[in-house]
């Protein structure tokens, strides 16, 4: 019999705080992580669209994972490292006391080394001195460089993923964990989603796809709108979360203490268009329908939502649809929330950093607020969102990612019960 | 030995690369043994010096860089020409007119 799957340990740094407790606190209180970019030195912002981003202020490599790892790694991968440091803290797993072989690193990254990656193309372009790029581009862009920082720094030697599907990339490798461990192949993995690329091209290529908003560039705060009617665009920000996740029998080896238990998952293609979903949501449903059904969870079980909600006017209303057509009568009565609407859509690292909220969602009984929904559109009202936080015992929960490349991802999540 | 300027060029390249006090550092350190560079190091670091003196070292001349002093040494020999090509340009106006074309035939 396939192991069961729980969640053991959660590390974050985010634009709403640097460590769980600091970004649950502000998150309860609905705290928005969006800031204005003042400049992208040393370009004015003047040709950008959107001024906006959750952007993390205070963190120092140094301070959170010290300089012998942190200097040979661009930003997102710094960020992954000290969540991982933080989630490997929270289990109590020793990793000293582990086999190191049956401890894996998945990571999902969108976007990877866009610091060094920018900087790198740039001064080729400008001064033409090939013998000048760094010789840390390589391996710095390479997109799994922080899935091998993270086991460097740990002595993680088992399985060792990068999983690049854009926003839902985390997602996936919180799934793909849930396979490794169910399947045999590690007892825990450390699952991490990361991104940092506020970067000045990676930045005006979101702006040029006329993707993120740009009706709020005053009031930075209020840009990040799922499912509002005022919405007008996802709000670019950057971060990672982390997770470790185990066997059960592993867990109960080493008396850990277990948040949830992750119950399934479901990997689809709408096979459709490289970045607008179907708008009927029929392959949003399915994703969510396949997911309950490897999590052998039915669809009245559910009574948690951590939605994908980027604020974008055609992904909030399909995500909205998708859950009305699979739940009926019951989609008002299952309480939604969007994560993104505090920390704005931090791409590769938005999977794990909802399901973090969605784990302390089902270990707390709370649920955090859904900012700025101040006037649902009824193209995608859902009776459970809400501007203030909810308080609910969440029994099952689903965690929804969906990323360009048209693909989709969801993770079942449930109280664990021995 | 190799000029005095140069190797704490070099020195002070080190400490801002290693983060310790520029005093620590020795011309006799090897660079692996006695600094702890891995190759990739090595490499970062040479990267640094080809800044600092505007150099530009060819695979082919890595081999013999194992010490502060072997670096120093290599630095040294590859500004000497120039420094002379200068020399000769300033006593030598044909020179001073066209010395890249000189240089590529």
């Amino acid at each position: 019999m396939a192991s069961r799957v729980v969640i053991t340990g959660l590390g974050v740094v985010s634009p709403i705080g640097i460590g769980v407790s600091a970004f649950w606190k502000s998150a309860m209180a609905g705290q928005s992580g969006i800031s204005a970019i003042t400049s992208f030195d040393p370009f004015p912002m003047d040709g950008y669209r959107s001024k906006v981003a959750g952007q993390i202020r205070n963190f120092s490599a140094e301070e959170h994972i010290g300089s012998s790892h942190g200097d040979r790694v661009d930003r997102y991968a710094q960020f992954a490292l000290a969540a991982s440091r933080e989630a490997l803290s929270d289990s109590g797993m020793q990793m000293e006391q582990e086999e190191p072989h049956r401890v894996g690193v998945i990571v999902g990254a969108g976007m990877g080394g866009m610091v060094m990656g920018e900087r790198e193309i740039t001064q080729l372009y400008l001064h033409q001195k090939p013998h000048r790029v760094h010789p840390n581009f390589i391996p710095v862009i390479t997109l799994n460089s922080a899935s091998g920082i993270v086991a460097m720094a740990t002595g993680a030697k088992g399985p060792n993923f990068t999983i690049s599907t854009a926003c839902s990339s985390s997602a996936h490798a919180l799934g793909q964990a849930w396979y490794c461990i169910r399947t045999g192949q590690a007892d825990a993995v450390i699952v991490v989603g990361a991104d940092a690329s506020i970067t000045p091209l990676v930045f005006a290529g979101f702006c040029s796809l006329r993707a993120l908003s740009s009706k709020f560039n005053e009031q930075p705060e209020r840009a990040s709108r799922p499912f509002d009617r005022n919405r007008d665009g996802f709000v670019m920000g950057e971060g990672a979360g982390a997770l470790i996740v185990e066997s059960l029998a592993h867990a109960k080896k080493r008396k850990a203490r277990i948040y949830a238990e992750l119950a399934g998952y479901a990997a689809t293609s709408e096979a459709y268009h490289m970045v607008i979903p179907r708008e009927d949501g029929e392959e949003v449903a399915t994703t969510m329908k396949l997911a309950l059904k490897a999590a052998d969870v039915s669809l009245s079980e559910v009574d948690y939502i951590n939605a994908h909600a980027t604020s974008t006017n055609i992904g909030d209303a399909v995500e909205a649809k998708a859950i009305r057509a699979l739940f009926k009568n019951r989609a008002d009565k299952i309480a939604v929330s969007a994560t993104k609407s505090l920390v704005g859509h931090t791409l590769g690292a938005a999977g794990a950093i909802g399901a973090i909220a969605t784990t302390l969602a089902i270990h707390t009984g709370q649920i955090h607020p859904t900012a700025n929904y101040d006037d649902p559109d009824p193209d995608c009202q859902l009776g459970g969102l809400s501007r203030d936080p909810q308080e609910k015992k969440i029994q099952a929960a689903l965690l929804n990612a969906f990323g360009f490349g048209s693909n989709n991802a969801a993770v079942v999540l449930k109280r664990f019960r021995a | 030995m190799a000029d005095r300027a140069i190797v704490d060029k070099i020195i002070q390249a080190l400490a801002e690369y290693l983060k310790r006090d520029a005093g620590t550092i020795k011309a006799a350190h090897h660079l692996r043994d006695d600094l702890g560079l891995d190759s990739m190091a090595v490499i970062e670091l040479l990267y640094k010096i080809e800044e600092t003196f505007d150099l530009q070292i060819p695979d082919q001349d890595l081999v013999g860089l194992t010490t502060v002093e072997s670096v120093a040494s290599y630095v040294e020999g590859r500004l000497a020409p120039a420094k002379l090509a200068v020399k000769k340009a300033a006593s030598n106006p044909a020179m001073a007119k066209s010395p890249t074309k000189r240089k590529a035939k």
